[in-house]
């Protein structure tokens, strides 16, 4: 009975031990929400802020008495890449332009040019372009008078060479690329690399075949030529762009013979049509400025981000 | 003056009315407002940030010491191959004022001078414009020195990604001012008895330099005032160190071949001819003082 009574008193005890404990956790008061909810945030912010918690050192570490793994301090700052702006990989490029020839001291030439590219990456193209200089002027108009100095003044002719067309298939390539800011517009620009191979068709303007009978008359003649240049590109959408360009386009030309007539073999008057030319070719280098547009094609693309 | 036949105003109004259409089909696509250059429209949380962040200062109250070499382009007679300096002071990183100035350390004489040296023929008709075909590179214009100041504006400037893995920071450097340049010409001479059938010149010394001989060789020397102008590529690669690729135009006249240009029998000062005379510089740029600062 002594057993019974005892285990009675505990029963009792913990019947009205346990409605105290129920009470407790239904009743929520704001203090105590407060403090549950404080406690994990501080935890939280602890582990979330690396440079919070790494300026805090061994004095924040007042809790735990065992000793923390080791971390290595990382002191890195993540920075927002923009996307690049206009996409060449796979697209096609159309590019009129103007070309003006910079080194020829006798003869001013301009050329309408267009070009076209695809790109194969996104910085690698191939594609061609066409520059038309023959299109209506005199090239007599274009003569510097530094051809009519020479002749005076030295008593020598000066043989020239007026240009029809060329043409060339070029690969471009993409070293460098960014981006400036004026005013309130930023614009993206890239710098280019660029070479390649064609034909430029060229004949000697009469210069010492005038006075014969017949005067000399020259046909175009085709000459293989290649190409080297640099450009600048400024995307003034993602698929217009203003271009500027050096070009150095460069082949084995053949001017008009400078050897007197009476030298030459053939009948006596106007020689031998086949003497006209000189017999060896001479290196031509036209440095050149091109300026133009360019429009890439199709006109949107889209980014294929990593997954 | 180059002259436009019919036919050919023809083509450009062609090609100019497609160049129209292409623009105005741009400007009148859906959407077209929203595609001239990239607007800086940042909304969320880096609305209202600076757009540079710790930007480097170049230029901002520093000096710029660059020693230079440069050559000249497009010459008619002789090119000049050029060595010399250039320092700059900066009030702010996107303006400087400066000063430059180089010695011609050689001379390369074109190929068309080479030609009438060896080809060249002389009668009394031109007699005074080439005494003696041999000695036709002693009496061309040349330039001896260049000098200037200039007012450097620095509106574009940016970091370049080269081969995705070198990157530097760059700028462009528009600058214009004024050019003092050591000009070397054939001396003044008048031809005789005509300016069509010269036998001797009339020179300072000599009034019957036989042939125009002496004449040929004569020199005189002048300062020539000159507006200059240009670009300039620069790339940094560490705080006090970078390189500079430069354009530079400098117009003014000079008798380049030492010859009667104005064919009135003599040579002086009005046979000098405007060229555009214009170089090329590669510059090695040293900054001082040599800590580069940054923007916060």
């Amino acid at each position: 009975m002594r057993e019974l009574g005892g285990i009675a008193l505990l029963m009792a005890a913990l019947l009205t031990a346990f409605p105290t404990v129920v009470q407790a956790q239904m009743e929520f008061s704001l203090d105590e929400v407060d403090e549950e909810d404080a406690e994990p945030a501080k935890d939280s912010k602890r582990q979330g802020d690396l440079i919070e918690e790494l300026a805090a050192g061994d004095d924040a570490d007042s809790g735990p008495t065992e000793p923390a793994p080791q971390r290595e301090e990382i002191a890195e700052e993540i920075y927002a890449v923009q996307q690049i702006y206009a996409l060449r990989l796979k697209r096609h490029e159309l590019a009129p332009s103007v070309a003006f020839t910079l080194n020829d001291p006798y003869l001013k030439h301009y050329g309408l040019g267009l070009a076209y590219n695809y790109w194969f990456t996104n910085v690698l193209a191939v594609g061609a372009n066409f520059i038309w200089y023959d299109w209506g002027t005199n090239p007599l108009e274009r003569g510097t008078d530094l051809v009519e100095r020479i002749q005076n003044q030295s008593r020598l002719g000066v043989p020239i060479n007026d240009w029809q067309t060329g043409a060339w298939v070029n690969f471009t390539y993409v070293p460098f690329y960014g981006k400036f800011k004026v005013r309130k517009k930023i614009f993206q620009w890239d710098a280019y690399l660029i070479g390649g191979v064609g034909f430029m068709r060229t004949k000697p303007i009469t210069v010492f075949g005038v006075a014969t009978d017949p005067p000399r008359v020259f046909d175009w003649q085709t000459n293989v030529a290649f190409n080297v240049g640099a450009g600048l590109r400024i995307f003034l959408t993602r698929y217009l762009t203003f271009f500027t360009e050096f070009r150095a386009y460069m082949w084995p030309d053949q001017f008009e013979n400078i050897t007197p007539e009476s030298q030459l073999p053939g009948p006596i008057g106007a020689g031998d049509p086949s003497t006209w030319l000189q017999p060896g070719s001479s290196f031509v280098a036209n440095t050149s400025i091109q300026i133009g547009f360019t429009l890439f094609l199709p006109i949107k693309f889209e980014y294929r981000l990593p997954k | 003056m180059m002259k436009l036949v019919p036919k050919t105003l023809l083509r450009i109004g062609i090609l100019l009315a497609l160049a129209l259409c292409l623009v105005l089909g741009d400007g009148l696509r859906e959407g077209a407002g929203t595609a001239s250059a990239q607007d800086v429209q940042v909304s969320g949380p880096l609305a209202g940030a600076t757009s540079v962040k710790k930007l480097r200062l170049w230029r901002a109250m520093r000096l710029h010491v660059e020693p230079f070499f440069a050559f000249t382009i497009g010459d008619e007679y002789a090119r000049s191959l050029i060595v010399g300096g250039e320092a700059r002071f900066h009030f702010v990183d996107w303006f400087g004022i400066g000063g430059w100035g180089g010695y011609s350390v050689g001379q390369l004489d074109m190929n068309l001078t080479e030609e009438i040296q060896s080809k060249g023929f002389t009668t009394n008709a031109n007699r005074l414009d080439l005494p003696e075909k041999d000695n036709f590179p002693q009496q061309i214009g040349r330039i001896n020195w260049w000098s200037g100041v200039e007012l450097h504006f620095m509106p574009f400037r940016g970091k370049l990604a080269m081969f995705q893995k070198v990157f530097f920071d760059a700028d462009l450097d528009f600058f214009v001012g004024a050019a003092f340049v050591g000009v070397e010409e054939r001396a003044d001479a008048i031809g005789r008895p005509s300016p069509s059938d010269v036998a001797f010149c009339e020179i300072a010394g000599n009034a019957m330099d036989t042939g125009c001989l002496e004449s040929q060789l004569a020199r005189s020397k002048r300062t020539a005032i000159a507006p200059s102008f240009g670009i300039s590529f620069n790339a940094f690669f560490h705080d006090f160190l970078g390189i500079a690729l430069r354009w530079r135009g400098i117009p003014f006249k000079y008798n380049t071949g030492g010859t009667d240009n104005n064919k009135d029998g003599q040579i002086d000062s009005n046979d000098r001819i405007r060229q555009f005379n214009n170089m090329f510089t590669f510059g090695l740029i040293f900054v001082l003082p040599p800590k580069t600062k940054t923007t916060d």
